[in-house]
């Protein structure tokens, strides 16, 4: 039995989803609103208690990692292979699947959560959002919240993320010019990490990915949106976030 | 059957560059050692191994293993490439569980000890060996250096970034993977499973220095199973025969800025 905990079909909480369905592995889907800071509460704090979301159960196993989870699923399931065959393109998959998350992916989000998830969160009441914020188990997780929350980035923070996401999404591009996918000549989980991470960088930074500025991102960003398994898991949002993912369509009107 | 050439480009055999030495010695892997010193630049002139991503590794100044013409930097990925790909013992789990944590480790483990020990190094070791370099020219060297982060990391070990507030405040943000390592060998002999591996080999390399950097935190008292953990690791042959390619003598005092501590906090 598998179960998967986890938010929209987007960033961590996509990768898994994503990676499941490509591999054709059914799975119990437990959806969990991060704004509502359902990840905090003592049932999901049973089973992850740093509080964190995905987190896969398979049978007794739990796994809270998103990277290493997409190949743990790789490996413990059949289906189409999502990892290249030669030890250098599986290097190479690997060194940008920790490039996405640990350099682009916190400046891409940290815009993003000063203009979307903040915002979102104010709606609820000051003082039942301190005392929920205050129960979050990472004080890593806690520091990036109350930030969010309370509008505390500074302009040279978010000067500094968007400065790299500019940055990164010339090097990326710059990558996909001599690489057909993020590995080399197939399709993998770097892919799905990428995607996961950029899908919606035509319209969050319309004026960086473009198909003027960036054709080779955008190519590849179409190219994973038509397989059926980005279909059938962006179905799954809830949300206009999840929704986003339509302006992929070739038909699809230029962001402005 | 090593039918691949394999080129180290390393330091001392500390830190980062401890742990394809030590990877390659438990493979018996015929290799060429490629030494080098970080601290005089000779990783950012024309000439040396390069490649996209060895410019933008998160680890800088990192060893780098040249195989078949390909720039392999990014110490752990670097471990999963030498356990897939060198004849020899194998250096990963079997079960899949087992390899996620091994990559959960190299993970958490690589994002936090790895920024942490490496400023605690840098701190100590390298700040006063800089000093004593000609300024003018160091900072010459230094505003060289692409891109920006790799240039700040160098700078903030020249400008008093490391400051006994800044200390202080690296000191605790160990009590977390510390103490879960502890925890966790506490529970079994090995981290990802029952028998060493790549897992080992990277939080090694990364927590062997603590013992000297942090006493407070990593101490016989407090980490009873992690001090056993770091003897049995430590009486290895590989790991031993990784340690006599020092050529300084003092290997636990060789430092160059890691991976930068996460922005958001």
């Amino acid at each position: 039995m598998l179960r998967l905990y986890h938010w929209e079909p987007n960033a961590n909480s996509g990768k898994p989803m994503l990676a499941l369905a490509e591999k054709g592995v059914p799975y119990e889907s437990h959806y969990l609103d991060l704004l509502k800071f359902d990840q905090h509460q003592a049932a999901y704090l049973a089973i992850n208690p740093d509080g964190t979301i995905p987190a896969m159960v398979h049978g007794d196993l739990v796994l809270t990692e998103s990277t290493p989870m997409m190949e743990y699923v790789d490996e413990a399931f059949d289906g189409p292979p999502l990892k290249p065959r030669s030890p250098a393109d599986r290097w190479r998959m690997r060194w940008w699947m920790r490039f996405f998350d640990a350099y682009f992916g916190p400046s891409l989000s940290m815009i993003g959560w000063s203009v979307f998830v903040g915002p979102a969160a104010r709606q609820r009441d000051p003082e039942e959002l301190r005392a929920a914020i205050d129960r979050i188990p990472l004080e890593a997780r806690r520091i990036a919240w109350r930030k969010a929350v309370f509008n505390e980035f500074s302009a040279e923070e978010l000067d500094e993320s968007r400065r790299r996401v500019v940055w990164a999404t010339g090097i990326l591009e710059k990558h996909l010019a001599t690489h057909e996918w993020i590995a080399g000549s197939t399709f993998s989980l770097g892919d799905i990490n990428g995607f996961n991470l950029g899908y919606a960088l035509p319209l969050s930074q319309p004026a960086v990915c473009n198909d003027q500025k960036t054709p080779r991102i955008m190519e590849w960003l179409r190219r994973i949106y038509e397989r059926p398994a980005t279909r059938q898991t962006w179905s799954k949002g809830r949300t206009p976030m999840a929704s986003r993912v339509a302006m992929l369509e070739r038909s699809a009107p230029a962001a402005q | 059957m090593n039918a691949t050439m394999l080129e180290l480009y390393h330091w001392e055999p500390n830190g980062f560059y401890l742990k394809p030495l030590i990877a390659l010695e438990e493979k018996g892997a015929t290799f060429t050692s490629r030494w080098f010193d970080p601290t005089t630049f000779e990783q950012t002139v024309d000439g040396f191994p390069s490649s996209v991503e060895s410019r933008l590794t998160l680890e800088r100044e990192g060893p780098l293993l040249v195989a078949d013409g390909e720039v392999i930097s990014s110490t752990f990925f670097m471990l999963e490439y030498i356990a897939e790909s060198v004849p020899g013992p194998a250096l990963m789990p079997e079960a899949a569980y087992d390899r996620y944590r091994a990559r959960a480790w190299g993970q958490f483990l690589g994002l936090s000890l790895g920024a942490t020990t490496s400023a605690l190094g840098c701190a100590r070791h390298l700040a006063p060996e800089l000093a004593r370099q000609d300024a003018a020219a160091l900072r010459g060297k230094i505003e060289r250096i692409e891109p920006l982060e790799r240039r700040s990391a160098w700078l903030a070990v020249v400008d008093g970034t490391y400051d006994e507030a800044a200390l202080t405040a690296l000191r605790q943000r160990l009590s977390l993977p510390i103490g879960r390592l502890e925890s966790a060998l506490a529970k079994g002999p090995w981290l990802a499973g029952s028998a060493y591996s790549i897992a080992d080999i990277d939080a090694y390399a990364l927590v062997d220095p603590l013992r000297d950097l942090a006493p407070e935190v990593v101490d016989d008292e407090r980490t009873p199973h992690l001090k056993d953990w770091l003897g049995r690791i430590a009486a290895r042959p590989a790991v031993r025969a990784a340690r006599a390619r020092s050529r300084s003598g003092q290997p636990e005092q060789a430092f160059v800025p890691g991976v930068e501590s996460a922005r958001w906090g």
